[in-house]
C-alpha cells in the first residue's frame, strides 16, 4: 500500500490485490485501514513524481507502435497513456492483435494492464477503467450504447462532481447523455460536458502528445534484437530509403531527424540528427547517424539489444527537385550543398556548438558588429557592410586592461604595459572614435566612448588600443584597454 | 532551354573528359606568390597545393603575424569555396577571428568555417575528413604541438589525393620531424606606411626554413590589401616608403 499525508492524517492512496482483497480503498485513513486490516500491512510513502516519470517512460516506450503517444495527466488519474493508433494497426496485424501484444509486453515488465481501443479518447480512458472483459474494441458509432451502462466517474469528472451527481440520482452515463443540457450547464462548470461530448466523439480532444507528430516516420521490428553499431546503421540506411518516395513525391528534404532506439526491456534511446541544408539522401543521413554514435557509443546502453527502430522526419524543408545523375557528373556544381554536407559531419562528430561561421551585426561597437554564431543557424549570408576603419582580425571577448603611458591625457599611447610586458608604441594611428550606443539602456555599467588606436610596436606587432571615457566629462582618468591583433 | 541535341552530346563528352584533366591538374596546382625572388624558391614556381605546410611563429607574441600571413596567402586559392579553420584552445589567447577585419586579409568572411574540436584526436580526425571531403579551398589548423611523423603521413597523403593544401599554424620554438613540404617562420615587421605615414600595408619577415625540390630563403614580404597580393618590401627601393619611417630604430632588413 501506498500513503500520502492529507488533511486529518495520511491516507491511502494506492493499494495492491492483496490489500483489495482485505477490503482496504483508496482514500481510506491509513489508521483505519491498519486497524481494519487486523493483520500486518507494509505501507510505503506514496511518490508522486517518481510516479509521473514511470508514466512518461512508458508512454515513450509506446512510441514502438505509433508516433503519437499521450500520458495521462493528473485529472485524468495519471496512471496510463493513450496511443493514437490511426493508421498503424495494420503493421502489428490488426488492432486486437495490436492490444493483445501491447497488453503481454506491458505484462511482461510487471504491468497489470486494461487495454481497450476506442474512436475517441474518452470513450477508450472510459472502457479500459471500468468494461468487463478486456481488451476490447469499440464499434465506431457504438459510444453510447457501450458508454450508457458505465458508471458516471467514466466520465473522467472529479470525486465533487461524481459525488453531487449521484446524489441527485444520477448513476450511469445512460441516465445524463439524453437529458436537457441547460441544468447541467447551470448547476456544473463546463468540464462535465465536455468531457460526455468528448467521450462521444462531439467535441474534439486535443491530446498533449510526448513527442511532436512526426511528418514522415518509419519503422523496422526486427527478428533477432540487434545491439551492435553496424547494425544500427545498417537499418537506419534501410528506413532513409522508406522514407525517400514520400519524401520526393512532396517535393521535401529533411533538416531534423530522430532515430529511436527500442530496447527488448522497454527503454528507449533517442538519437537527434540535425541537418544544415534539407537533405534526402540516404548516404549522407546514414554517415552522420554513424559519427553521431561514434560520439555517443558510450552513452548509449544497448542492454539486451534493440528490437524495433523508428525514424521519424521531425522537420523538413522545400528541397528543389533534381536530377541526380546530373549532379554526379559535374561535381563542383553545387558547392553550397556539398559544403553543407561537409558542415553536417563536422558536427555531429563534434557536436554542433563545435561547428561555426561568422556574421556581421548591425552594430558599430566592434565586439558586437561581429558574431561567431553555429554553422547549424546560419540561413542566408549576413547584409550588413564592413566597417570602414582599420579593423584587426582577432579580436580579444573581453577587452584587457593595459597600462597606457602617453604624453597628453588625450593623446595616443607612447608605452603600453599589457600582460606583463612593457612595449613602446612606435607609430599610434588614430583615434577613431566610437561612441557608446546610449540609446539602448543597459543595466549597471552605461557604455562609454572609446577612443580606439591601431599601434605597432619597434618589433612590428601592431594591436588595437582604445582608451575608455572622455576625459574629465565621462571617467578621470581614463583606463585603456587592448582589444585586438593585427596580422 | 535552346540546345539541340547533337550540341550537348559533344558538350557531354567534353565534361567526361574535364576530371582527367583536373586530376592531373591537382597533383601539380601550386598557388605562386607573384614574386619572382620567391617563386624561384619553391618547385614548378609556387606553394604546391596538394600538400602539408607548416607555418611557424617565431614566438608566440608573433602569432597573429603568422596566422595572417597564412589566411592571406591561402585567401587567394579559389574564393567560391569555404575555408576550414581548425582551432581549439591555442587561438583563445589571441581572442576570436574576427568578422571585419578578415577583409583586409583578403578573406571573404562568410567562407570561413570555424571548427573547434575537443581534443587532439578530434583535431586529426576533422582535418583528414575537411580534406578527404574535396569540397574546401584550403585547410588551415591552430596546433600546439607537432604532429607525430605517422599523423603527418597521413595527412599529406589526404591533402595530396584532394588537392587541397593544410597549413599547420603553430608558435613552437622548434618543428618536429614531419613531412611537411614547406616550413615557414613567420615573424612580426614594421609595417608599410602610406604618405601620410600612417600604418598602411601589412609586413611580415618570411623565412622559408625548408622546401622540398626547392631552397630555403628569407624576404621581408608585404600584403597589398587593396589588390590582394602580395610584394617584396624592398624598403631602399620602395617609393611608398617615406623617409620618416625609416627613423624607427629597431628597422633592420634580414634576407
Amino acid at each position: 500500500m501506498l500513503s500520502a499525508d492529507a488533511a486529518g492524517g495520511a491516507r491511502l492512496t494506492a493499494v495492491n490485490g492483496r490489500a483489495e482483497a482485505l477490503d482496504l480503498q483508496i482514500g481510506d485513513r491509513l489508521a483505519d485501514a491498519r486497524a481494519r486490516a487486523g493483520t500486518y500491512v507494509q505501507v510505503r510513502d506514496a511518490d508522486p513524481d517518481a510516479d509521473a516519470d514511470a508514466l512518461r517512460r512508458l508512454a515513450l516506450w509506446g512510441l514502438r507502435y505509433t508516433p503519437l503517444s499521450s500520458p495521462w495527466p493528473e485529472d485524468m488519474g495519471g496512471d496510463g497513456f493513450f496511443l493514437d493508433v490511426t493508421g498503424a494497426s495494420h503493421l502489428f496485424g490488426g488492432e486486437m492483435a495490436l492490444l493483445k501484444d501491447l497488453a503481454r509486453r506491458l505484462s511482461q515488465f510487471g504491468l497489470d494492464a486494461r487495454c481497450a481501443l476506442a474512436e475517441t479518447p474518452g470513450a477508450a480512458w472510459a472502457l479500459s477503467r471500468f468494461h468487463h472483459g478486456l481488451p476490447v474494441i469499440l464499434i465506431p458509432g457504438e459510444e453510447k450504447q457501450a458508454l450508457s451502462p458505465l458508471p458516471i466517474e467514466a466520465l473522467r469528472i472529479d470525486g465533487e462532481t461524481s459525488a453531487t451527481l449521484r446524489r441527485l440520482g444520477f448513476k450511469t452515463v445512460g441516465t445524463l447523455i439524453d437529458r436537457p443540457r441547460a441544468p447541467f450547464a447551470a448547476r456544473f462548470d463546463g468540464k462535465l460536458l465536455t468531457r460526455l461530448d468528448q467521450a462521444l466523439g462531439r467535441a474534439a480532444e486535443p491530446l498533449g502528445f510526448i513527442m511532436p507528430p512526426a511528418l514522415y516516420h518509419a519503422r523496422r521490428q526486427l527478428l533477432e534484437p540487434v545491439s551492435h553499431q553496424d547494425a544500427i546503421v545498417a537499418i537506419m540506411a534501410r528506413l532513409m530509403r522508406d522514407l525517400v518516395p514520400e519524401l520526393t513525391r512532396d517535393g521535401m528534404g529533411v533538416r531534423h531527424l530522430r532515430l529511436d532506439l527500442f530496447r527488448v526491456d522497454g527503454v528507449v534511446a533517442s538519437l537527434d540528427l540535425g541537418l544544415a541544408r534539407p537533405s534526402r539522401d540516404p548516404a549522407h543521413v546514414t554517415k552522420l547517424a554513424a559519427l553521431k554514435l561514434d560520439r555517443l557509443a558510450s552513452d548509449i546502453d544497448a542492454g539486451f539489444g534493440f528490437e524495433t527502430l523508428t525514424l521519424s522526419a521531425t522537420q523538413v524543408e522545400p528541397m528543389t527537385a533534381r536530377q541526380e545523375s546530373l549532379l554526379d557528373r559535374i561535381d563542383d556544381h553545387d558547392t553550397s550543398e556539398r559544403e553543407a554536407m561537409l558542415i553536417d559531419s563536422l558536427m555531429h562528430r563534434l557536436g554542433e556548438d563545435r561547428v561555426r561561421r561568422l556574421v556581421a551585426r548591425a552594430s558599430h561597437i566592434p565586439e558586437q558588429a561581429g558574431g561567431i554564431v553555429l554553422a547549424a543557424q546560419v540561413q542566408t549570408p549576413s547584409q550588413q557592410k564592413p566597417h570602414t576603419g582599420p579593423r584587426p582580425f582577432l579580436l580579444l571577448p573581453k577587452p584587457e586592461a593595459a597600462e597606457v603611458l602617453s604624453l597628453l591625457p588625450e593623446g595616443p599611447p607612447r608605452r603600453f604595459r599589457w600582460r606583463g610586458v612593457m612595449r613602446n608604441a612606435v607609430q599610434a594611428d588614430g583615434p577613431e572614435r566610437i561612441a557608446g550606443e546610449w540609446w539602448r539602456d543597459r543595466q549597471g555599467e552605461p557604455d562609454l566612448t572609446r577612443d580606439y588606436y591601431v599601434v605597432e610596436d619597434e618589433i612590428g606587432h601592431r594591436f588595437w588600443l582604445y582608451r575608455e571615457g572622455v576625459q574629465d566629462r565621462e571617467t578621470d582618468p581614463p583606463r585603456w584597454f587592448v582589444h585586438g591583433f593585427f596580422a | 532551354m535552346l540546345s539541340p541535341a547533337p550540341h550537348r552530346m559533344e558538350i557531354d563528352d567534353l565534361r567526361r573528359l574535364l576530371p582527367l584533366l583536373e586530376g592531373d591538374a591537382l597533383a601539380r596546382a601550386n598557388l605562386p606568390f607573384g614574386i619572382p625572388a620567391i617563386d624561384g624558391h619553391l618547385p614548378r614556381g609556387g606553394l604546391p597545393l596538394g600538400a602539408l605546410h607548416e607555418v611557424r611563429a617565431v614566438d608566440f607574441v608573433a602569432l597573429p603575424a603568422a596566422f595572417g600571413f597564412s589566411l592571406a596567402l591561402l585567401g587567394r586559392i579559389d574564393r567560391r569555396k569555404p575555408l576550414i579553420l581548425i582551432a581549439g584552445r591555442s587561438l583563445a589567447e589571441h581572442g576570436r577571428i574576427y568578422y571585419h577585419g578578415l577583409a583586409a586579409l583578403g578573406v571573404n568572411p562568410e567562407r570561413l568555417i570555424w571548427v573547434a574540436p575537443r581534443d587532439r584526436r578530434q583535431v586529426l580526425w576533422a582535418m583528414e575528413t575537411s580534406l578527404r571531403s574535396g569540397i574546401p579551398a584550403a585547410v588551415i589548423a591552430m596546433v600546439a604541438e607537432g604532429l607525430h611523423l605517422h599523423d603527418s603521413q597521413r595527412l599529406q597523403l589526404a591533402a595530396k589525393t584532394a588537392g587541397i593544401p593544410l597549413v599547420l599554424v603553430s608558435a613552437r620554438k622548434a618543428a618536429r620531424s614531419n613531412v611537411a613540404v614547406t616550413r615557414w617562420a613567420i615573424d612580426a615587421a614594421p609595417a608599410g606606411r602610406d604618405r601620410f605615414g600612417l600604418i598602411a600595408q601589412a609586413r611580415w619577415r618570411v623565412k622559408l626554413e625548408r622546401c622540398r625540390n626547392g631552397r630555403p630563403g628569407e624576404w621581408l614580404v608585404e600584403w597589398n590589401h587593396a589588390a590582394y597580393r602580395f610584394r617584396l618590401a624592398a624598403a631602399l627601393a620602395d617609393p611608398a616608403l617615406p623617409e620618416s619611417a625609416g627613423n624607427s630604430a629597431a628597422w633592420r632588413l634580414t634576407g
